[in-house]
Parts: C-alpha cells; structure tokens; sequence
C-alpha cells in the first residue's frame, strides 16, 4: 500500500483532532463561564416570576404517585398533599380533627361509622369532591385485586362501605374498631381515576397537573429528582402561603446539608435524621434553624423468644439461652443508655424506657424504680452467674452445654446508628463475657422472618393511634407457615397481652384505652424481649431568610419533615424578601468568583497556546 | 504473536481489568469484501452469544440474593397469606425456576424485562428514564478525557523522559490512584460548600434546579454536569494517555518516520501527520471499551452528586432487593461492553490501513 | 516480542552449565536465579519512580505492622475513647477524633492493616485463579483452550465493579467477601497475559527435549511453564494490587464492606455516615482517601516498574 496515500488521511484527522479539542475546551470553559454567574437559579427564577417558592432536600426518592402503590415516607407526605383524607390530626394535641369529613358518629352496637362529608372541597378539575369518590376508594381497597394495594390494611375489618347521598358516607365493621378516626387513606378522584385499569400497575405520573383537593397540586414530578407543587387557592381550609413547594431528592444527606448551606433548598428533611456534626456545624451558621424535634421512633433491641408459626410450630436457630429471662435482664442492665445517648446520638435522643415514644403523652409509659432495668454491670454478671452462666478461664460466659456464649445480632446496614451501638454492645457485653457478632445486611428481612438470629437492632416510626404498633407483637400476626413474611415484628406471643390488645381495640374511650396500652407497654418491658434503648430526635433544619415561620408538630416542640397532617408546609410564611435572595452577597460572590475563574481558564488556555506556537517556531528556526 | 503482543502491552499500559476487554483478534486475515463480512458475521454471533450469556448470569446470580421478592414488593406492610400467594402467582414466583427463567429469556427477546417490584413499572421504562442522565454525564466525560487523554499522550511519548513527559505521566497516575468517589466528596466540599475563602460556585447535587426551560435549562443542567464530568475525567483520562503514550512510542522507532524526517519534514509536522495519526489506531479500540466500561463506572460518580442515572436505581435496586430491575441494569451494564466491543472489533479493520481492503 | 525478552534470563546460564559440570543442577538452578534477582534488581534500582514506590511500600509497610506498639491495642475501642467526638487536629491527636472520640491517625494505622491485608489477598487470589486457567489453557490447547478462554472473554466484558457489588451483596459481610468479590471478577486479565506467555515459552524446543525425555503435563507446567511466567506474574499481581485496594475501598463505601473492621474504605464511609462532608470535617475525610491514592500509585509505581524491567520495550516509563 502507499505510503502517501495512508498519510493524507492523517492530517484530516489531526485537523479534526485539534478542532474537536478546542471546540471541547472552549465548550467546556463557556459552560463553567456562563452557567456559574447564573447560580443560584431557584432563587434568581423566584425573583423573575415573583413567586415565592419552598424547597425541601429529601433522602429518599418517590417510588410512585399512586397512593394504591407508593410505599415511601416521601411518597406518602406527598400525598398527603395532594389528596384530602377523611380525617386530620391536631397539630397540638395529636387528636382526630375533621378533613374531608366535618363530622362524624357511631351506632350504638359500635359496628356502623357514618361521616359527614363537607360540601366545600373541590378536586383542582372544577368538579366536587363527595362522599362517592371515598366510598369509591374504600372499596377499591376492600375487593380480592385491591388487597395488595397500599393502605388496604386499613379496610381489612371493613364489611360494607356505601354513600347514601354525597354528603354522607357509612361504613359498617365486622369487629368493632377504634382507629376509625385515624383512616391514613388518601381519597382520590373517582370520576378519574375509575377509567384507570389496573390500580396495581398505575402510576398516576403522566398526566400534570394530577388533580387533587388537597393543600397543594403537583405540577411536576422527574423521576428521582424532584416533585413540583403549585398552592391550591382554593383548599377550604385556606390558601398555603407559598406559591410552590419542591421535594428534591438528593442521595447524600449530606449534599443536602450542603445545599442547605448555601441556599439551594429552604428545608433539609430530618429523615434520617441530621447527624450530631451536622446539627452541630449549622447551629454556627446564620440563618440556619436547626430544630431538634422530639422522635417518633423508638430504637429497640429485639431478642428472638424462639420463632415460631400460628400454629406453635417452631423453626430459626434463636439462641436457647435466651429464654431464660434471667439473662435477657442480664444483657439490658449491662447496656449503659446514659452512654448511648451521649456518644452516640450525642444529646439527640431520649433515654429509652417503655415502648411508646413521649411525644404521645396519652400512651407513654415507663417503668418505675424498682421496675427499671438500670444500667448495673455487676447486677448484670450476678444474674448470669444465678442462671448459670458462669465465666471460664478465658473470662468468657459458658452454658451448661459447656460452650460459650456467643450471640449474633442483625444490624441494618443502612442505619449508621445500628453500626455504632453495636460497636459499644460488643465492647459491654465483651466485659460481661459474652462474645457480640453485629451481622450488618443491607436487607434483613430474610434471616429476621426465618427466626435466624439471637438479637436484632428494631425500630418503628409510632402513629398517634398505637395500633398497629402493637398488634405486631400479638399471636395473631404470626406467620402461618414457617419462614413466611408475616406482620409480627420479633415472634413475640403472650395470650395476655393479646387479651389486653383485643381490650384497646374495641375500648370507644380514650382515657380507659391509654390505660390498658400502658399495661402492655409494663407487661412487654418485663419480659425483655423488646428493650428500648432510645428515642432518637428527627433533626432537621431550615433557612430562616426564606422561611419566616412553619407549624411543628406538636407546636410547642415537634417536628417538620413527615407530620401525620399537612401542617408545616401548608402554614409555612416565606420570610421578607426571600423573593429577592438571589441578591443577596452569597451569590455575588458567586458570580464574581465564576466569571474570576472563567477568566483564569481562557487564560490558562491561551497561554497554553501561545507556549505551543512559541515552541513550534522555535524548532522552526 | 504480533496480535497477543499488542493485546498483552494495552493491557500492561494500564493496570485496571475492564479496559483489557479488548478485541481478541486484530482483523480479518482476508482482505476481500466477503472476508469482511465473514468476519462481522463472525463478531456479530460471537456478541449474540455474550448477550444471551449475561442474561443467563444476571438472572441466576441474583437469585441469590437474601430477601423474599413479596416482602420487597408489601414493603413491609401487613398483608394475608392468600395476598401473598396471589402476588406470587402474580410475579409468577410460583412456577418452578426452569420455567421462570424460559419466561424470562422469552420476555427479554420481545424487549420486555419484567415489571420492577417497587416501582409497580415496566423494567424497561425505569432503565430508559434513567438512561440519558447516565448517557450524558459518562458521554461527557468521555468526550473529554478522550481529547485530554490523547493530547497529553502524544505529547508525552514526543517528548519522553523529559520533564514535561514525567510529569504528565506521574500527574495522570496519581490521578489515576484516586478513589473516584473520595475526589467527588472534596470537589463537593470545596467547590460546592466552599472552604474558606472559595465560596460555593457549584451546586451540590442533582441533574437540574427544575423550573427551568429553553435555554436556561442546558445552562442549568451544563451547571450540574461540570463537577461530576470533571471527577470522572480526572480519573478516567490516565487510560486514554497511557495507551496512546505507548503505543505511539512503538510507531516512534518505524522506517517511515526516519523517511519523512529525511524529505525534510519539520518535527512537528513528522509527529501530527505522520505518527500520530498511526498511533491512534490502538486506541481507538480501547476508546470504544472505555466508553462501555464507564456506564458502569459511574455508579460512585451517580452516587456522590446524586445524579439520577442508571447507577443510583442499580443502587436502589440493589438494597430492596428488587430482582427485575437489579437484572435488567445488569443486562444493560454488560451489554454495554459487548455492544462497544463488538464495535471495536468492527470498525479496527476499517481504520487499520494494514489490515484493511 | 515479549517472550524474546525474557529468554535471556531463562536460557543465559546454559552455556554456563558446562563449566562447573560438577555442581548438581538443582545448585545450578539457585545460582541462575540468584544471578537473574541480581541483574533485575540491578536495573529496577535506576528507575526512580518505582524506587519511590518501592519505599512508600515498605514505610507504610512497617507503619502498619508496628500499629499495636504505635498506638496501643485498644485504639479501635469506643468504650475507651480518649477524646471528644469530631475534634480537630491538635497537639494530642494530630489528625483529630472521629465521631466517637477516636484517635483518627491510630485508626489511619490499623486501618492500612485491613486494607493492605484484602488488597494483597485479594491480588493473590486473582492472579492464582488467572494464573492457573491461562497456563492450563495455554499448555493443553484445543476444546479445553478454546472453551475455556470463551469463559475469560465473558468475563472480560462483565462490568467488574456490578458484579463485584452484586457479589457482595449477595454474601455476608467480611472482608473474606470483599476478597472473593474482587478475586472472582479482576482475574481474566492476567489469564490472558499468563497464556500468551505460556504459549510462547512452550514454543521453545527445550520444552519439545522435555516431552521427549517423558515429562508430564504437570512437569512441563510446574518446573518450565511456571518459572518462566513468574516474573510476568509478579508484575501483573504488584499492578493488581492497586486496583484490589481501590476496589476495597469502593465496596467498604458503598457500605458493603464489614462495618465492625477498621479499613481505609470503612473510614470513608464512617466520615460520610457522620456528615462529615457537610460538617467540614476535612481532618476526617482527607487522609483515608490520601492513603488508598498513595498506597494505589506506588503498587502502580512498583508494577510499571517490573514489567519495564523485564519488557525495557515498554520500560519508557522513568
């Protein structure tokens, strides 16, 4: 082949080659140059449109926009919404108040629920939201299909939901049921969403704006991204002061911390909770709130009682040592709390004691002194000794099988809190004589629903109504075949305190139903087999330049991120002048620095160029 | 010999697995028109085969993976065990495996993957949601550490064992050392929060502020992209320069380059016309491996600055576990490489003028 | 090209045999490679990078291994932490407290122990396995080579890193996870080089004299193949090291590494888990990484090194 030939092509390409890389460089110095005067864009697009605009960094992304499908906390405050729900929870004492429904009341056999539905909601299409569109949505739920959807386990003890008139809906139970008032069911749109086939696979994402009649309306949903909201005007319950809420997602809470810092979002979600550095760093910012709120989970240590189906048949390796209450008090009274809240969650939680966290007052619990198992190492050791369990030449605690006792413990991979506590246990329990190994899974489900495991880090985020965070220690939510996924958390069955659960639940009177929770709370706390160690705080924070004031939950001290009702973002004022924050000396800085650095790089650039000519005519010579 | 030597020397150049994924046989050994065909038929079923390999692995591999598929799919809520049994049949998780996995190749060939668990949604439109946030960030970043990569390449092996050529090599080596995600975070803690002095001029995450339109909406998105292309060149751009060192090197020694020099050619000419033109040849096989290879790669990147891309769903995905959608990124992470290899192996023979027509 | 290169050291010392005839030759042997350790060590000494590496190695090295006595054994207790949660550098803790209160350069310490001990595992187990099929592959031929470099191929094309995380995921949480999931993805590579290699050794006649002679497969592979690709090899295993780290790194971050050990990787992800980003707790955050990039380059170093050593056509680097 010619030389020649293969060589014209060559200066082609180096010709392109060059072009492209200058074409490249300038694009990309242009793209740094131009975008970074820019910044910030929300706040420089509010002050355009003169629209105030509330912004709220999540951790977790919408799965769905379906209530029927969505499975999410974000999902579901976004739902909250975007749809009305029968009823609202007070933002002070936590009580049921009207929603969609004004009022309400029972028959006399405590079987038959009728509400009243008011005739001032309106969907955002024009038309009237009535009792049909509810009784529509019940009984979706309640059919053979919609069983699998989500929110169904609030209708399982529905028999019959009709609505006579518009205003009125009836619901008849087989058994009597207290939560009536607490239906976390959002209400969709009948007259829309019946023409949708299949509820299981729809999605409710192509369609914007999504008519609802909730506080706000989503205008715009980017998958894993963001949810846009504008303000329903016309929401009965009055306006929202912001124009437009934005739930954006980010993946690292802490770019979200960051994002917070310099103004990018109004909000971060304390879920997960901010960490103590965080909290801690924008405590010293300006204009940064952070507000530590009384938790709503409870940070437990489940101990495996020996897992076992409906029926009594056993299955899992839970260690046998563990039924033996003496050493479940053992290892809890070997657990400093006091420890745990200090260095771990470094002042952001509660001591741990009953099974309900404070901020629900009517059900809170804790055990009195002579109750109490109080941090006692020596106690601790005396216990195991008095079991049986005496320590070995090696200082470690042997069983009368003649092994030692060694403990696995399930731990969430996810839950940096879980990591850290385990690596005290280890440390105590070590002292105590007994080996500690913390197995940290991404996905825990499988071995904790096949009874494998001798201890496991637990935690539930607790409703109002105390329901359904009881009834998964009852027999009832067993599984009914061994290793199948069922609604029990830890295999706990204990025909009293199912007793007691049946007792609550159909008790109308509030004060007689706090007590009888109460007893149970006493009655799982004795047994040891769910220890709470702590009631971790929702840290989250907020700008106070773009927001002027927001409704916690309780008021007095509660949190923001994740209400049972809509408070925060529907009673949230945007500050003075947050219209026109793109002004402020932050992003000035900004766009001086950006157009410094554009500078620098065309610089930098022509320099380079210049030297290549110079060297290029220097070999020339 | 020749062929395993070249193969052996691309992948000594640079000490990472994936970018050795280089096409095993330099080209056709006829030269006619059929030959060529011959041999793309020949390449074609070899990456059909592949495929069909990596469907047969992703399904079987994540069949491993702990967690029940129902309780991904209740997300932990109450449910009956007739629910449960009904979701299964649903699913088709009660059909025995063979069968499930008939159903599964059947489906994939009429470009069905199943529907994901959490989201309730085809498969197929997560991953294609997702598809061009990861397409324009890794298309991006290789755009660029393509150019940088071979520039500072030929340059370098110009110039060997001089200053400029060492410290080029030693910058793209430490650089290459890097842990990608580590250099996010401090791009992320300098440039986006800034640090002292250095105000934050980058936004800390995402792909857009949304609410933007037209033209703001590139600029917005550009704003986004520039520290995330920035890490993944940074770690990225060594390969490019190290192949592209070497294997212009090799061509520094040839005949033709002495025969050009002699008709009086100027140094600079005899570099852009002759040699490196030559020297691109290598690496324009590895540029097509580096392209499927950082699709995949940029799960840390995605991960750091919260990039909505195929990475954070395979993440996501991952931690439920959700089966269908962990499989189907799969898929498409491997095809991407077997898709970009065939490519190579496809268009090599046309560019090398010694092995083509 | 590079066969030709590494003849020398195999076959120099033939024309030497004749001369001290009554030396028996397996000390013959011993000589020849203490003389080819010699002359190779000879010449990685003029490189100065790999010399540079080949010291940071040996410095971290012994830093490692001296931790215990360093810092004391109980620097990795929580109970015990001698100071207050995410404290600066000072006087008392030069790189400041992690979010229990630990000493962050004892951590430093004892976390290049797990790191360094998974990469090294990690590189041995990936360069065995890769080691093995391509001498075996290279040595039989036929359907088994053919078969089984399809296999290579295939795995050549899967992702590494999917399919590591995919891996350990699907495992426990251990360190022998994190090295199985780098040792059973990261060895195609040296199983093609290793093939090459044996392909062209067992193209040299002294290997037809030892078929003639009755040697075995296993003869031929062990006592001709093996030596003669073991300096490859141990390039190959000094640049995989390298890139087992990196991998460490990358899984203990993404949270899928064991979370109850100590490792650079595990640092990482501890700081990022603290908020440490956000918090600009840059005394937790930059040295973790700083050390997985250095530990990284000077494996690389050393690996370039070797290989421009044994190929000095490739030996451009210095």
């Amino acid at each position: 082949m010619d030389k020649r030939d293969l060589h014209a092509r060559p200066v082609r390409a180096r010709r392109r080659l060059r072009l492209l890389l200058a074409s490249g460089a300038a694009a990309f110095t242009l793209t740094a140059g131009l975008a970074t005067p820019l910044n910030p864009a929300p706040q420089q697009a509010q002050a355009k449109d003169d629209k105030s605009t509330l912004t709220v960094a999540v951790a977790q992304s919408v799965d769905s926009l379906s209530p029927f499908v969505a499975q999410r906390l974000i999902s579901t405050s976004v739902h909250r919404l975007m749809y009305d729900f029968l009823t609202n929870y007070d933002a002070e004492t936590g009580k049921a108040i009207p929603g969609l429904a004004t009022e309400w009341k029972t028959s006399k056999d405590k079987l038959t629920w009728t509400y009243k539905i008011r005739d001032n909601s309106k969907w955002s299409d024009g038309k009237q939201a009535t009792a049909e569109d509810a009784a529509w949505t019940y009984n979706q739920l309640m059919t053979k299909e919609g069983s699998a959807l989500q929110n169904a386990n609030f209708v399982a003890n529905f028999k019959k939901v009709t609505a006579p008139s518009p205003t009125e809906l009836v619901v008849e139970l087989k058994k009597p049921q207290a939560t009536m008032t607490a239906l976390d069911i959002p209400i969709v749109p009948k007259h829309l969403w019946e023409k949708e086939g299949d509820l299981a696979k729809f999605n409710n994402d192509k369609k914007f704006p999504i008519v609802g009649n909730g506080p706000f309306v989503v205008t715009d949903y980017k998958v894993d991204s963001y949810v846009k909201l504008k303000a329903n005007k016309d929401f009965w319950r009055g306006a929202p002061k912001f124009d437009e809420l934005v739930f954006r997602y980010y993946k690292d809470q802490d770019a979200a911390v960051a994002a917070l810092r310099k103004g990018e979002v109004s909000f971060v979600a304390g879920s997960p909770s901010l960490t103590p550095a965080q909290a801690a760093s924008l405590k010293k910012t300006d204009d940064i709130k952070v507000n530590d709120a009384p938790g709503r989970r409870f940070f437990a240590i489940a101990v495996n009682p020996g897992a076992r189906t409906q029926d009594g048949e056993k299955f899992g390796d839970g260690h046998p040592s563990l039924h033996d209450q003496k050493v479940r008090q053992a290892l809890f009274t070997s657990v400093d709390r006091k420890t745990i809240i200090d260095k771990v969650f470094q002042g952001y939680a509660e001591e741990g004691a009953g099974y309900i966290p404070p901020r629900f007052k009517d059900y809170f619990w804790k055990p009195g002194a002579d109750q109490e198992m109080s941090y006692d190492p020596k106690k601790a050791a005396q216990l195991l000794d008095d079991a049986g369990y005496k320590k070995n030449g090696d200082g470690k605690r042997v069983g009368k099988d003649g092994k030692p006792l060694e403990y696995r413990m399930l731990c969430h991979a996810t839950d940096p809190n879980d990591k850290a506590i385990g690596k005290y246990l280890k440390e105590w329990w070590g002292d105590l004589g007994i080996g500690l190994k913390v197995d940290c899974m991404d996905n825990v489900t499988d071995p904790w629903y096949a009874g494998e495991y001798d201890l496991a880090f637990d935690g539930w985020s607790v409703n109002p109504d105390p329901d359904f965070v009881l009834g998964i220690h009852t027999c009832a939510a067993l599984p009914a075949k061994p290793k199948e996924t069922a609604s029990t958390d830890n295999f706990i069955c204990d025909k009293k305190f199912d007793d007691l659960y049946q007792q609550q639940l159909a008790e109308y009177d509030p004060a007689k139903r706090a007590d009888i929770v109460k007893e149970m709370q006493s009655q799982l706390y004795d047994s040891g087999y769910m220890n709470v160690m702590a009631y971790p705080n929702a840290v989250e924070a907020y700008r106070t330049d773009q927001i002027k004031s927001i409704t916690t939950m309780p008021k007095s001290a509660g949190n923001i991120y994740g209400q049972d009702g809509y408070w925060s973002w529907w009673s949230a004022v945007p500050a003075d002048g947050s219209e026109s924050s793109g002004d402020s000396g932050g992003s000035s800085t900004g766009v001086v620095v950006g157009i410094v650095v554009a500078a620098v790089v065309l610089a930098g650039g022509g320099f380079l160029i210049a030297r290549r000519r110079r060297s290029t005519a220097e070999e020339r010579e | 010999m020749a062929s395993e030597s070249t193969t052996a020397r691309d992948q000594d150049a640079v000490p990472d697995g994936p970018a050795e994924a280089g096409p095993s046989a330099r080209g056709p050994r006829s030269r006619s028109t059929s030959g060529y065909l011959r041999y793309v038929a020949g390449k074609l079923a070899g990456a059909a085969v592949s495929l069909f390999a990596v469907l047969v692995t992703s399904f079987f591999l994540f069949r491993l993976i702990p967690g029940d598929p129902v309780k991904a799919m209740t997300g932990g809520r109450q449910v009956s065990s007739e629910q449960i049994r009904a979701m299964r049949e649903e699913f088709g998780l009660d059909l025995p495996m063979w069968q499930q996995f008939t159903d599964y190749c059947g489906k994939a060939l009429t470009g069905d993957l199943g529907t994901s668990y959490q989201f309730k949604a085809p498969v197929v439109d997560k991953i294609s949601e997702a598809l061009p946030a990861t397409l324009l960030l890794t298309g991006t970043a290789f755009v660029l550490y393509t150019l940088i990569g071979i520039w500072l390449g030929s340059r370098s092996a110009w110039r060997h064992g001089r200053f400029g050529d060492r410290f080029n090599t030693a910058f793209a080596l430490t650089l290459y050392s890097v842990p990608s995600f580590w250099l996010g975070l401090l791009l992320i803690i300098v440039l986006s929060v800034g640090i002292g002095p250095i105000p934050g001029m980058f936004p800390t995450g995402g792909m857009e502020s949304g609410g933007e339109s037209g033209f703001g909406y590139v600029i917005d998105v550009a704003h986004h992209l520039i520290l995330p292309v920035i890490t993944l060149v940074a770690v990225e751009y060594a390969r490019t320069l190290l192949v592209m060192r070497s294997s212009l090197l090799d061509e520094m020694g040839s005949d033709y380059l002495t025969t050009a020099r002699a008709k009086g050619l100027r140094d600079d000419e005899v570099r852009t016309k002759h040699a490196v033109p030559n020297a691109l040849l290598p690496t324009v096989t590895l540029l097509f491996v580096n392209l499927g290879n950082t699709v995949a790669g940029a799960i840390l990147v995605e991960t750091v600055f919260s990039w909505p891309g195929l990475g954070g769903l395979f993440y996501q995905a991952l931690s439920v576990p959700d089966l269908p959608l962990v499989q189907g990124l799969f898929f498409v992470f491997a095809a991407a490489v077997i898709l970009m290899n065939t490519l190579a192996d496809l268009i090599y023979p046309l560019l090398d003028p010694r092995v083509g027509r | 090209m590079k066969t030709d290169r590494t003849k020398p050291s195999a076959e120099a010392p033939a024309g030497e045999t004749a001369k001290s005839a009554a030396t028996s030759a397996r000390s013959v042997a011993w000589a020849r490679r203490r003389r080819a350790a010699a002359q190779f060590w000879r010449q990685y000494r003029g490189h100065r990078s790999g010399l540079a590496g080949l010291v940071i190695l040996v410095l971290i090295a012994v830093l490692a291994l001296a931790a215990p006595l360093i810092t004391g054994s109980d620097a990795q207790s929580v109970t015990d932490a001698p100071g207050t949660p995410l404290e600066e550098p000072s006087g008392e803790f030069p790189l400041g407290t992690d979010q229990f209160g630990r000493n962050l350069l004892a951590l430093l310490l004892w976390g290049a122990r797990v790191s360094l001990t998974v990469g090294l595992l990690a590189a041995f187990l990936t360069v065995a396995i890769g080691t093995l099929v391509g001498i075996t592959a290279g040595h039989f031929g036929g359907w088994y080579s053919t078969v089984i470099m399809r296999i290579t191929d295939w795995f050549l094309v899967m992702p590494t890193l999917v399919l590591a995380i995919a891996l350990a995921t699907v495992m426990d949480k251990s360190i022998w996870t994190t090295v199985i999931a780098i040792g059973v993805t990261a060895w195609p590579t040296t199983a093609r080089l290793v093939r090459a290699q044996t392909l062209a050794v067992e193209s040299r006649p002294y290997i037809e004299r030892a078929t003639a002679l009755g040697g075995g497969h296993r003869h031929i592979m062990g006592r001709h193949v093996l030596p003669n690709v073991m300096p490859l090899v141990l390039a190959q295993t000094t640049l995989v090291i390298s890139q087992a780290i990196l991998t460490e790194a990358t899984l203990a971050f993404l949270g899928l590494g064991d979370p109850m050990i100590v490792s650079w990787g595990g640092l990482l992800q501890d700081a990022r888990e603290a908020g440490a980003v956000s918090s600009g707790a840059w005394w937790y955050l930059a040295p973790p990484g700083l050390a997985i990039a250095v530990v990284a380059l000077a494996f690389t170093l050393c690996g370039r090194t070797i290989e421009s050593v044994l190929n000095p056509k490739l030996g451009v680097t210095r």
